[in-house]
Order: structure tokens, then C-alpha cells, then sequence
């Protein structure tokens, strides 16, 4: 394996790519109990569009997070989850836009959990009357999700943010979308995107580099990559569709959502670049050593629920500010004031530098959680950069470019604001009615 | 591996030495019994003392100093443990070696932590008025919000009518009228009493070495003269009869909880065996609850339960569709009853063990672990080391583990249910 070393970090990476176009990173941690494995797809809620050998498919919203928990079956009744809890490691999942993550952590048996976690994922294996089973559950997740206001003002926010693309859809799909799923269905997406070829196999802890190598050598064949393309380009307006949505529910007070939609910078370096610039200025803007947050804090505008920051999938990008607040419009229209009073004067040099040294304090201190490391080292990979080469970027950005990205990203025309008020109170401004039909 | 220094009458440090991490900590305790009360002052001070100093006196300014420290931050940090309230700060921070050359981190850490504690401003006898209130607004707020989430909503609801007579059925954070209550001078009174009175506990976890940090901090943290009080040991559950409790809200899923006893707290011999039943039982994806209820009968998303060891409270939590709670609630009883005739198979005895065993092995791996697993050993009163306390889950056998569930019984039901809202 290739070893890649970042003494600003003190942090070490081995690489390798197999035959089979599956990439392995590993991060060793001399030292610590506890090692974890991640292993990803690069493929998530949002791809539900593809051609396959050719064929153009178009597969129901939630099928990628329906495979999350179905690839927990394996042929002869075997129980995924219990053999990994007899080698003392626990195994888990996840489903976002742009990826699907299986994982596990343990403090021993490492190699064989390992070879577990490399076999499961890349065995598919979907009867009837399981996929009939799994229904009942996923309902009652996504029925959990309406019961949640963070999940629903969150989904509704980018139901008026964007028209055509499917982050507009919940991750989980919907009662009627996960009602159209099959064995079939489920099959043809594992064929064409779990491939060793489109994932990446991420390790931290403290392990021998090449044993990993090893294992996935061992378990993934070297079989040829379908030819398998998502379809993801869609078309958006650089406004949002709607400015405003409100709802009611069982709340104890008003809490909002708001977002800047921003163009995508290409991917790779540029978006990375773009990604760091949005996050100094939301720093600067509404952070909690801003002088706006100070403001807004002291009026008992926003309380210590608020926070926000840059997020960008595929096509996509937005600056966000959430939290409670008893006037969420006033404190929307605050953080537009306050981005055209810094545009103009601009960010003085020692609270720009003083901004990214404790920026980069900050994401130094969270290289001590082995989860967030893996997590950020796979979604940075497929966003096509190398996540420990962050501070050679933060060092290059200037107040200026923060200064321009503020004009050209926070403006009332790019902004979309999602409220929910209490059901008990009377609604605070505009129209609102109940958020379940 | 951890060192202990008295620093002064009460004052008690912790150090844990340890270079493998990109950041340290450094936490500083009030310690209160649980009390009606004081609860909700407890919860308030905290976030009071982060509101400005004499010398740093708004939020922005103590904001700009934390940036200045490389992103620094320093958290209010209120916990319970059995019949014990914690009150305090805790700070966070970047290692020395990643600074510029010749920065500091701690000292200047440390010396922010006292200048928090001991410095704020005030006003006619008092903290800053609208500090206070402020915060109070805030402190209400964010008690209003567990109804945000209906799963914790409900576990409240729960422990609430369970413990009406035990300590553990206080919230945490105190009521919101009880916020309401306090005045700027009324809790500054507390502050100064608690600062003479409780025991303080001081925890460290980095690269510096303890002797150092006990010399730094012992002339720092001075609270001058000092009257301890010792606290009343930890007591057992405080019964009263139970109830089975509906209550309806605007949900769309229905959340079942149900509160069980048993004398086993984790102060008894066979609190292993407890631990080991919980997890065999509901804790986890290879939990009986998990293995049946959920991927079995399909009943439910969310199921798991909880061991709470300084009451001997075993709870169940489930998220579920609201016309199978009879089924649900039977389904729970049943597996329990299993394991109390041992239907126990050897594997999954040997999962139980493995997932506790892997946590424990794990509690040195963070700052924050290590801090919060030697905190709560000394606030509930059985300080074990990690390898101590793997050698009695490993020492667990069917018997026992079976006895230890035979001690379970059912105390309370809540089920929060789809209607009109009753609250």
C-alpha cells in the first residue's frame, strides 16, 4: 500500500486501489482499543435514475435506504448482526443522499468481522416474503420521521428549495413509494452500484495496513464492472421555487430551517475550496463568535439550539441556519442585513485570521473521534479529495473570496425559509395548517 | 493509570495522562444531592457563569477568547447520577503540539475556568439581571423541547409517575416554574453556598503531566474558606404503587414504555449479572426485543430497554402502531419471562458479554469516555477500573443471570397514543 503522511496532523494514510477498482484507506491509530471499518457505495437516496448495460432504469424514492436493510440477510438463514456480536464487534448502517455506509466497530477479532462486513454487503440475497417483512419496519421508521420536527421541517425546506432535484425527496421514500419495491428492483440496484469498483473500504484504528488489503483481495471478486450510469444532472433554477412553508405540530415552540441555495462549484478541489469558503462564512456571518449571533442571543431572537453551515451533494449546494426561534422571519431577515453590512465593509484581517485559526482548532480537535474521521475521509473521497489535506486549504482562502461568497450566496431572492409552529398556539405570521394530510 | 490529588478540603483532581489524543479536557464539578429544591438552579448556573466576567462581560467577547485559543469551547455540564445532581463546566481543547511555537493551551485554559467560576459581574447582590433571565428564558425553552422528541417525551413521562416518590423521578433539568422562580440574587446566594459547600470535582485527560496540572490548578481554584458537607449515600428505588398511564397527543406513532424494578442496583454483588441481562434482553440489535418484536412479527421500528443501576430501574421503549400495543406489551413480558426460565442459548450469553465487554475495553479511547467513566464511578460509588469491571460481566453464568431476571417486576406502563392532545 501507498503511505501518504500529514505531519500538520499527525496523521498517517495508507491507499491502495485493487484490480477490481475497489479503493482501500486506511488510518492507523497506534494505541487505541477500538477499531472500525467502514465500507461504502457510492450511492445513496438520490440515484434513482440510471442506465444499467445500457437500459435506462428508474427505481421508486427509498430503494437505496430498502437495500441498507435488506443486504442484513444472507442465504441459509444466517444472522448478519448476531455473528457479527459473536466476535464481540457491532455492525451498523446508514443511508444519505449521495452514499450508503455499513460499519462496524470492535476491540477484537478484527480480521474476522472485517471479512464479515466484505461478505455481507457484497452477497445479495432478497426473498419475498423478507422484502413483505421489512415494509412493516420501514413504515414505522418513516412514520417515526412525521413525528419528528427536525426531520420534517427539514424535508419540507427542500421541497421548496428545489423543483426537479430528488433531494426534494425524503431518503426514506414515502408510504407509496416503498410500497412499489421488489426483490427484482432491489437486485438490479446492488448490481449496479456494489460493485468493488464504485466503493470504498475505510479503516481506522490500530491494524496492520496490509491485513486489510488482504481480506478484500480474499472476500471481492474480481469480477467485471457492469457498466453502470447514474443519470444525475438536473435542472434548477438558481432561485428557490417557493420562499416560505409553514406547518403545525405538536411543537413546544417555533423552530425553523432556513437555506441560501448556492451554485456547485465542480467537483474535487474547487467544491472542497468552495465548501471551506461557506463554512468561514457562516462563521462569520452567524456564527457563535459572530456579531450577529451576540445580537440575536441578547435579543432572545435565536437561543443556543441555533447553528448552521454549507451543505453540498451532487448538483447541489446550500448555505443552512437552523433552531428555535418565537420570530424565525426576524431572524431570517437579521442574517440578510447582516450578510449585505459585510459585504460591503468586509472582514478585518486579524478577525479573519483569528476565525480560521479557531476554525481549524476545531476540526483538529474532532480528528479524535475514529467515526467522524471515517465518515469524512469516505464522503471527501468521493467528492474526489483527500479529507487530512484540509489545511493547506483553509490556509489559501482569503477574506475576500468569503466576502464575495456572502454577496453572491446570501440574498432574499436565493433564500427559503420552513416553520413550524406549536398546534396550541395561534399561528405567528402568514398561513399555516397542520404538516400530516 | 488515573491519579487522584486532594487539592484542598473538598477539592478533588483526577488526572489521566495520555498523549494518544489531538485534544484535551478539563471538567470541574459542583456536586448537589437531587433535590426539588435546587435542581433547577443547578441546571441555570452554568450557563449564567458563560454568559460574561468582569473581564470578558458579553457573549462575544468570551466567544473571541475561546477562538483565540484554537477553537476552544467550554460547555455547562449538569448530570444526575442516582440521588446526586452534578453542576459545572466542562472545557475542550486542542492539543499544545498542533499551536503555534511556544503557545500555551492550558494555562490559559485554566485560568479562563476560574475567571468563569469565581469572576462574573453583578448587580445589586446579584448575577446580572439580564443574564439571568435571559438564560432563564432559554432554560425553560430548551426543558419545553423534550416534546420535540416523543420517544424521550415519553420516557419522561414514564420515570415521572414511576419515581413519584424517589429522586429519580425529578427531571434533570428541574420544572419550568421552578425556572421561573429564581431570581439574580437568589441564585447567586446558591452559587456562593455551593462553591463553600459541595464537594468539587476536577478532571483532567492529555498530554501534560498530572503533577503539573495539580500545581496549576491548586492556587487557581481557591474558593477560600470552605465548609464541606458530606452528601447522604446513594439510596434504592422509593416504591409506590404503579399505574398503567394513556395519555393521547397529535402523533402518528404510538410510544410504549414500561418501568420495571428489581433490588439489584449496581451496588449489589449481582449487578453484573443485571447488566448482562439488559443486554441479552433489550439492549442492541441481537437483543431478544430486537431479534422478536422487530425483525420477527415486523411490530416495530425503535425497541430497546435501559438499565439505570443506582435504582435498579429496568424501563422498555418501543415506537409502535398504536392498535398493537396489547401485543407489543405481551410480546415484551414474554421475552422477559423467557429469560427468566433461562431460554437463554449460549450465544447469546457469549453477544451479551462481547458487547459489554467491547464497550469497556473502549472507555479509554476518548477524552470525553475517560472523563465521563471515572466521573461516574465516583458519583455513584463503585470506582472499578475498566479491567475490574470486565472480569465480573466475564464471571456471569446462566444462573445468575436467570435469578437476576426472576427480581424483575412490571411497576408502570405509559403509552402515548395517536388523538387529541391532552396536555
Amino acid at each position: 500500500m501507498k503511505r501518504y503522511s500529514y505531519p500538520d496532523l499527525d496523521e498517517t494514510l495508507y491507499r491502495e486501489t485493487l484490480p477490481n477498482g475497489l479503493e482501500i484507506a486506511v488510518a492507523p491509530r497506534r494505541g487505541f482499543a477500538r477499531k472500525i471499518a467502514y465500507f461504502v457505495t457510492n450511492y445513496g437516496s438520490i440515484h434513482t435514475e440510471f442506465t444499467l448495460d445500457g437500459k435506462k432504469c428508474t427505481v421508486p424514492a427509498g430503494v437505496a435506504h430498502y437495500l441498507e436493510h435488506k443486504m442484513f440477510e444472507l442465504p441459509g438463514g444466517r444472522d448478519v448482526t448476531g455473528e457479527f456480536a459473536a466476535l464481540g464487534a457491532a455492525v451498523n448502517a446508514f443511508t444519505s443522499y449521495d452514499m450508503t455506509a455499513y460499519y462496524f466497530a470492535c476491540t477484537q477479532n478484527f480480521e474476522a468481522a472485517l471479512e464479515l462486513l466484505l461478505e455481507f454487503v457484497s452477497t445479495p440475497y432478497f426473498t419475498q416474503e423478507s422484502v413483505e417483512r421489512e415494509r412493516g419496519i420501514i413504515q414505522q421508521e418513516i412514520d417515526m420521521n412525521l413525528d419528528s420536527p427536525d426531520s420534517v421541517i427539514f424535508d419540507r425546506l427542500m421541497e421548496i428549495m428545489y423543483e426537479n432535484h430528488p433531494v426534494r425527496v425524503p431518503i426514506l421514500g414515502t408510504g407509496d413509494s416503498i410500497r412499489e419495491i421488489t426483490p427484482e428492483i432491489l437486485e438490479v440496484c446492488h448490481r449496479a452500484f456494489y460493485h468493488p469498483g464504485n466503493m470504498l473500504l475505510c479503516v481506522v484504528g490500530d491494524v496492520e495496513p496490509e491485513a486489510v488489503a488482504a481480506a478484500a483481495r480474499k472476500i471481492l471478486p474480481d469480477s467485471p464492472r457492469p457498466d453502470a450510469r447514474r443519470i444525475c444532472h438536473w435542472q434548477e433554477a438558481p432561485v428557490p421555487v417557493s420562499r416560505l412553508t409553514q406547518c403545525t405540530m405538536e411543537v413546544a415552540m417555533p423552530t425553523f430551517s432556513m437555506a441560501f441555495k448556492c451554485i456547485p462549484a465542480p467537483p474535487g478541489e474547487a467544491a472542497i475550496r468552495q465548501e471551506m469558503v461557506a463554512d468561514l462564512a457562516a462563521e462569520a456571518l452567524f456564527g457563535e463568535s459572530s456579531a450577529l449571533y451576540l445580537r440575536l442571543y441578547e435579543q432572545g431572537l435565536i437561543d443556543s439550539s441555533f447553528g448552521g453551515g454549507f451543505e453540498t451533494l451532487e448538483d447541489c449546494a446550500m448555505l443552512c441556519a437552523s433552531g428555535d426561534s418565537d420570530r424565525p422571519l426576524a431572524v431570517r431577515d437579521a442574517i440578510l442585513a447582516e450578510a449585505r453590512r459585510l459585504s460591503r465593509a468586509g472582514i478585518p484581517q486579524a478577525e479573519f485570521l483569528r476565525m480560521k485559526r479557531s476554525a481549524l482548532g476545531r476540526r483538529i480537535r474532532a480528528l479524535d473521534s475514529m467515526d467522524g474521521v471515517a465518515f469524512r475521509i469516505c464522503a471527501y473521497h468521493f467528492a474526489g479529495f483527500d479529507y487530512f489535506r484540509f489545511p493547506e486549504i483553509y490556509r489559501a482562502v482569503t477574506a475576500q473570496e468569503v466576502c464575495e461568497f456572502l454577496t453572491q450566496a446570501v440574498r432574499p431572492e436565493t433564500c427559503a425559509i420552513s416553520v413550524i409552529t406549536p398546534s396550541h398556539d395561534a399561528p405567528a405570521e402568514g398561513e399555516t395548517k397542520p404538516c400530516r394530510p | 493509570m488515573i491519579q487522584t490529588f486532594s487539592l484542598s478540603p473538598g477539592v478533588t483532581l483526577r488526572c489521566c495522562c495520555d498523549g494518544r489524543f489531538k485534544q484535551g479536557c478539563l471538567s470541574l464539578q459542583l456536586v448537589r444531592p437531587m433535590g426539588a429544591d435546587e435542581a433547577a438552579m443547578n441546571a441555570l448556573l452554568p450557563t449564567v457563569l458563560l454568559r460574561g466576567t468582569v473581564r470578558h462581560p458579553s457573549l462575544r467577547s468570551i466567544t473571541l477568547a475561546l477562538d483565540d485559543l484554537y477553537g476552544a469551547s467550554v460547555s455547562p455540564q449538569v448530570r444526575r447520577v442516582g440521588d446526586y445532581q452534578t453542576t459545572g463546566l466542562y472545557c475542550g481543547f486542542m492539543d499544545e503540539r498542533f499551536a503555534l511555537p511556544g503557545d500555551r493551551v492550558l494555562e490559559p485554559m485554566a485560568e479562563f475556568l476560574r475567571e468563569l467560576l469565581l469572576e462574573s459581574p453583578l448587580e445589586n447582590g446579584g448575577f446580572l439581571e439580564r443574564y439571568v433571565e435571559s438564560e432563564k428564558k432559554n432554560l425553560i425553552s430548551s426543558i419545553q423541547c423534550d416534546l420535540n422528541d416523543k420517544q424521550a417525551y415519553a420516557m419522561g413521562r414514564l420515570l415521572k409517575i414511576m419515581c413519584r416518590e424517589d429522586s429519580f423521578g425529578l427531571p434533570r433539568l428541574g420544572e419550568p416554574e421552578q425556572v421561573a422562580a429564581i431570581t439574580p440574587q437568589g441564585l447567586y446566594r446558591h452559587h456562593q453556598r455551593i462553591l463553600a459547600q459541595s464537594a468539587v470535582q476536577l478532571f483532567y485527560v492529555g498530554s501534560r503531566a498530572p503533577e503539573q496540572v495539580a500545581e496549576l490548578l491548586a492556587p487557581l481554584l481557591d474558593f477560600g474558606r470552605r465548609e464541606p458537607v458530606p452528601l447522604p449515600p446513594q439510596t434504592d428505588f422509593h416504591p409506590c404503587p404503579g399505574q398503567d398511564v394513556t395519555e393521547t397527543m397529535d402523533v402518528t406513532q404510538g410510544k410504549l414504555c414500561l418501568g420495571f424494578t428489581t433490588p439489584i442496583t449496581n451496588r449489589e454483588p449481582d449487578y453484573p449479572a443485571m447488566q448482562v441481562l439488559n443486554q441479552v434482553f433489550g439492549a442492541g440489535m441481537t437483543s431478544k426485543l430486537f431479534m422478536n418484536l422487530r425483525e420477527k412479527e415486523s411490530l416495530c421500528y425503535s425497541i430497546g430497554s435501559g438499565y439505570y443501576g443506582s435504582k435498579g430501574i429496568l424501563t422498555v421503549s418501543a415506537g409502535i402502531d398504536s392498535a398493537q400495543r396489547d401485543r407489543v406489551q405481551a410480546g415484551i413480558l414474554h421475552q422477559l419471562q423467557l429469560c427468566a426460565q433461562g431460554e437463554i442459548t449460549p450465544g447469546e450469553l457469549e453477544n451479551a458479554k462481547q458487547g459489554l465487554l467491547s464497550g469497556l475495553r473502549a472507555a479509554h479511547d476518548s477524552p470525553g469516555a475517560i472523563e465521563s467513566y471515572y466521573s461516574g464511578g465516583v458519583l455513584s460509588g463503585v470506582q472499578l477500573s475498566p479491567e475490574e469491571a470486565m472480569a465480573r460481566i466475564q464471571a456471569v453464568t446462566l444462573p445468575r443471570l436467570c435469578r437476576a431476571a426472576q427480581s424483575v417486576r412490571l411497576h408502570t406502563a405509559y403509552f402515548l397514543t395517536e388523538g387529541r392532545s391532552d396536555r
